[in-house]
């Protein structure tokens, strides 16, 4: 069983809440679920959507083509009646004339009158989504007794008043489709009592710095990252922890520099704008080794770009941001679960070596809702490094304490303020080993190679890449890193129908990279498909620098959305069928030009 | 017992001769040994400049970070750790220049922080360009017709910006001075201390004794700190005298809750000292599920 339903309207319509009550609703019935939302960058007036996936199976990411959309409004039929899967249905507002759009004979037309069933139950028309939700669960006859309770919780703090009304719409919705006899034909009942969590990538890098023992989080509202700020200054007094919103960026990055200078563990999250402007603090961590943990979310650049849209472009930018050389990790999660570790790890390797660590996520798993299993959470260790503890011996007058001292590994202790006879000057000036500026020639030297040392024990700490589906004689192998992992797993799985054998490497440990570990998860891996979200195949460009490897086919998307397995699927199809001849540079752009931003541009 | 010369370092400190910084790093010595605050427990946080060399020059902890950002540092170390004392120094470039939006939300938050602008009315260390504060029509390597642009008024701008202690000193009166930093650093809440601060090399305009003809101390005019409006009025007395009369002293002072006071997650035990491991996430699934 695998089932996409599309619930899209209006900005402003409830179309994200209604979609992550349905991934609950669905995920609560035993069901592995995806809610993936697509939305412009306006409040009002453009075009937003959550599809949700449903199946027993395991799935990994959003399908290209639904089978039940509920529209909301006129524009929801026409941006998605092209996508609908062969005998799909549409369920829509009585209220829309839908005799302007040349609808496929395949697909299947309901009317509600959603208007009229809310207002009827003393609702009102802000509430059509909750009675298309349950005319929605009618449609598959899922047992309305799920979407009642869940309303009763998730409106608890409401009140009683609003929580009828909500049941009562919801109710209305779901008898109007029973007793009229639509249906799709399709019965989904709750498939087990197995409760998993529902959890974007967002939350995931939320709790797993707050499990990893992150206690200071500053940011500047930024999509696609914002969610991670909302979270946690919900959540900071629970957790004993600082959410700071600041006044910019720039401040933001400051501000997590001085309470990890302080000794709190500390966290950033932007997107690639606000990245920019941390760029020369980021440095200022390098230099005064003060740890950090950057959670860069991207969308797609340059300058402000499509902001609710995602890519992976940024790979480069955090790579080599900031002027001069120093060592620093890329992170990149390529799911929940991961997003979760990785960014409790991020912590421990930010104050173990004392520099920065960036998390690399995108609009697509950070913003995508997945039913997960519950973190394992006693898998987080913390481990804090060369943290001095306790007073230190008396100095002699008027000297500092040797913050900077050159060790074999690179890393120095590190004693915080309040530390007797730990006075020092952490600093962004270049300086000898108390902290004080220097322009030694020896001196500079020593320090740049002290802080390079660092690099020989990190590469120990980065995990080989992750091998799935054909470990033996495949005939395909897809390379990705971070959240592309999703689409190709999902593709493996497509591409075994088609008789390719196919395996999928996917990379979370983005820098530094071990040569080694690279050769050894690639050997006999036939032919190299590297599936990358941006325009220059940013990271197989790493692997060529720093493991000599060369991917035989790029395959690239950068129109704003991510790929859908069907997509690498059909590419993959495509290569096979030509002898896996042709250009190296594959591009994947969505056959469709729509746009959400601008429904007037459609004649909507 | 703290003495003075615990604050000592060995190094030399690298100004000009005769520059007023080496007054104000005297002075806030002495107002941290006045103070008693033990060397471990402070923290001087800077920007970039000639004054922001100023932690080199004391023995407690320092943060020298970017051109501009000591403020957000130094606000970060307080929340973290709301038990030290955090002291940020700087020039009016740094602050008033780069920094100046940081200066505007800081003094909104009222963090528990003292903020010393060595304000010489020049760029120093860049060598001679006009600052926000310099005087209209000094000329300097980038304004060689004269300032044009209306100096900024950092103390008319800290009173109405929510700044809760507002001081100006002259690098002249070490004496006073050091009480107007002891002040500062008592406070609860943020301190604002503009220090005149003579530039010997590249301000031949605003000298030692170009201050020391105007300077004039409020409180022998029985000036109301509590006065918001007054304190305001005599913020512009040098634009109204045409920097003839420069009050110096405590222009504004009120108590406001702090940031901090409005964190009940650091009331007993500073962020730093809390446990970083072993914190149970399980509270946030019956949202989830």
């Amino acid at each position: 069983m695998d089932f996409v339903f599309k619930i899209a309207g209006q900005a402003g319509a409830g179309v994200m809440i209604t979609g992550r009550m349905m991934v609950k609703c669905f995920t609560r019935g035993g069901y592995n679920v995806i809610g993936y939302p697509e939305y412009p960058s306006l409040v009002r007036g453009g075009h937003n959507t959550v599809q949700v996936r449903i199946s027993d199976k395991q799935i990994h990411s959003p399908r290209h083509d639904c089978d039940l959309v509920i529209a909301l409004n006129k524009d929801a039929i026409f941006y998605h009646m092209e996508s609908m899967a062969e005998g799909g249905m549409i369920i829509y507002d009585q209220l829309i004339d839908p005799s302007r759009f040349k609808l496929r004979p395949d697909v299947r037309m309901h009317a509600l009158p959603l208007s009229k069933l809310t207002l009827d139950v003393g609702g009102t028309e802000q509430m059509k989504n909750t009675a298309a939700l349950g005319a929605a669960l009618a449609a598959v006859d899922y047992p309305f007794g799920m979407l009642e309770t869940l309303i009763r919780e998730e409106l608890a703090r409401k009140g009683e008043e609003i929580i009828k009304v909500n049941i009562s719409a919801a109710k209305a919705g779901y008898d109007f489709v029973k007793s009229g006899g639509i249906s799709f034909g399709k019965q989904i009942k709750p498939a087990s009592d197995v409760r998993k969590t529902i959890v974007t990538g967002n939350e995931a890098i939320a709790l797993g710095a707050v499990r990893g023992g992150m206690k200071f989080y500053a940011a500047y509202p930024m999509t696609p990252a914002s969610s991670i700020l909302h979270y946690l200054i919900e959540k900071e007094r629970q957790f004993s922890i600082i959410a700071k919103q600041t006044e910019d960026e720039i401040a933001a990055m400051n501000y997590a520099i001085g309470a990890s200078f302080a000794g709190a563990r500390s966290m950033v999250g932007t997107s690639g704008g606000g990245f920019a402007l941390m760029t020369e603090a980021l440095g200022l961590a390098a230099m005064s080794e003060t740890p950090i943990v950057v959670a860069l979310v991207q969308r797609n650049g340059p300058s402000t770009g499509l902001p609710t849209w995602t890519e992976q472009g940024d790979l480069r930018m955090a790579l080599h941001a900031s002027q001069g050389d120093f060592p620093r990790v890329i992170l990149a999660p390529g799911d929940v679960q991961e997003a979760f570790f990785l960014s409790a790890k991020a912590h421990n390797l930010a104050e173990k070596y004392q520099i920065p660590v960036l998390i690399l996520s995108d609009k697509f798993l950070s913003e995508t809702v997945f039913s997960t299993e519950r973190f394992d959470q006693s898998r987080v260790k913390i481990e804090r490094g060369k943290l001095v503890k306790g007073p230190l011996p008396a100095l002699a007058p008027m000297t500092r304490w040797k913050r900077y001292a050159i060790t074999d590994d690179g890393v120095s202790e590190r004693a915080l303020p309040g530390t007797p006879n730990g006075m020092h000057v952490g600093t962004s000036y270049e300086h000898d080993e108390t902290g004080f500026s220097s322009e030694s020639f020896i001196m500079r030297a020593k320090q740049v190679d002290k802080r390079a040392a660092k690099m020989k024990k990190l590469l120990k700490e980065m995990e080989a890449p992750d091998v799935f589906g054909a470990t033996e004689g495949a005939e395909v192998t897809l390379v990705t890193w971070g959240s592309m992992k999703l689409p190709a797993l999902d593709a493996l799985a497509l591409l075994e129908t088609k008789g390719i054998r196919t395996r999928l490497v996917s990379f979370t440990h983005i820098y530094p990279l071990n040569p080694r570990a690279v050769k050894k998860a690639l050997r006999n891996s036939g032919i190299t498909v590297m599936v990358e979200n941006n325009p220059t195949a940013q990271f197989a460009g790493l692997l060529k620098e720093y493991a000599n490897v060369k991917l035989d086919f790029h395959m690239l998307k950068y129109d704003g959305r991510q790929f859908f397995a069907e997509q690498i699927t059909e590419e993959v199809v495509k290569l096979k069928e030509a002898g896996f001849k042709g250009q190296q540079r594959i591009e994947v752009i969505e056959k469709e030009d729509m746009e959400y931003y601008n429904p007037q541009r459609h004649g909507l | 017992m703290v003495a003075i010369t615990d604050y000592n370092v060995a190094e030399k400190s690298q100004w000009c001769p005769g520059c007023g910084n080496f007054a104000i790093v005297g002075a806030l010595k002495g107002a941290l040994a006045d103070l008693q605050i033990p060397q471990h427990q402070a923290v001087i946080v800077s920007g970039i400049g000639c004054s922001s060399k100023l932690p080199h020059y004391v023995n407690t902890y320092g943060f020298e970070s970017l051109h501009g950002r000591g403020l957000p540092a130094a606000s970060g170390i307080k929340l973290a750790n709301n038990r030290l004392t955090v002291i940020d120094v700087g020039g009016d470039g740094d602050g008033y220049g780069i920094g100046s939006g940081h200066f505007l939300h800081i003094m909104r938050r009222n963090y528990d922080l003292t903020y010393i602008v060595h304000d010489n009315q020049i760029y120093g260390l860049t060598t001679g360009q006009a600052s926000p504060t310099s005087q209209l029509g000094m000329k300097t390597k980038t304004t060689p017709y004269g300032v044009v642009e209306t100096p900024f008024n950092p103390l008319s701008t800290a009173i109405n910006g929510g700044a809760t202690f507002v001081a100006r000193a002259f690098a002249g009166d070490m004496a006073h001075m050091k009480e107007m930093f002891k002040q500062a650093i008592a406070h609860r809440g943020f301190a604002l201390v503009d220090v005149f601060q003579p530039c010997v090399t590249f301000n031949k305009l605003n000298t030692y004794d170009f201050f020391t003809k105007r300077v004039y101390k409020l409180e022998t005019e029985g000036h109301d700190t509590t006065d918001r409006m007054k304190a305001i009025e005599k913020a512009y007395e040098q634009v109204k005298t045409n920097y003839e009369r420069l009050p110096i002293g405590v222009f504004f002072k009120e108590e406001r809750a702090t940031y901090e006071d409005t964190l009940p997650q650091i009331k007993e035990k500073a962020l730093v000292d809390q446990p970083l491991s072993g914190l149970d996430i399980s509270a946030v699934y019956p949202d989830m599920e």
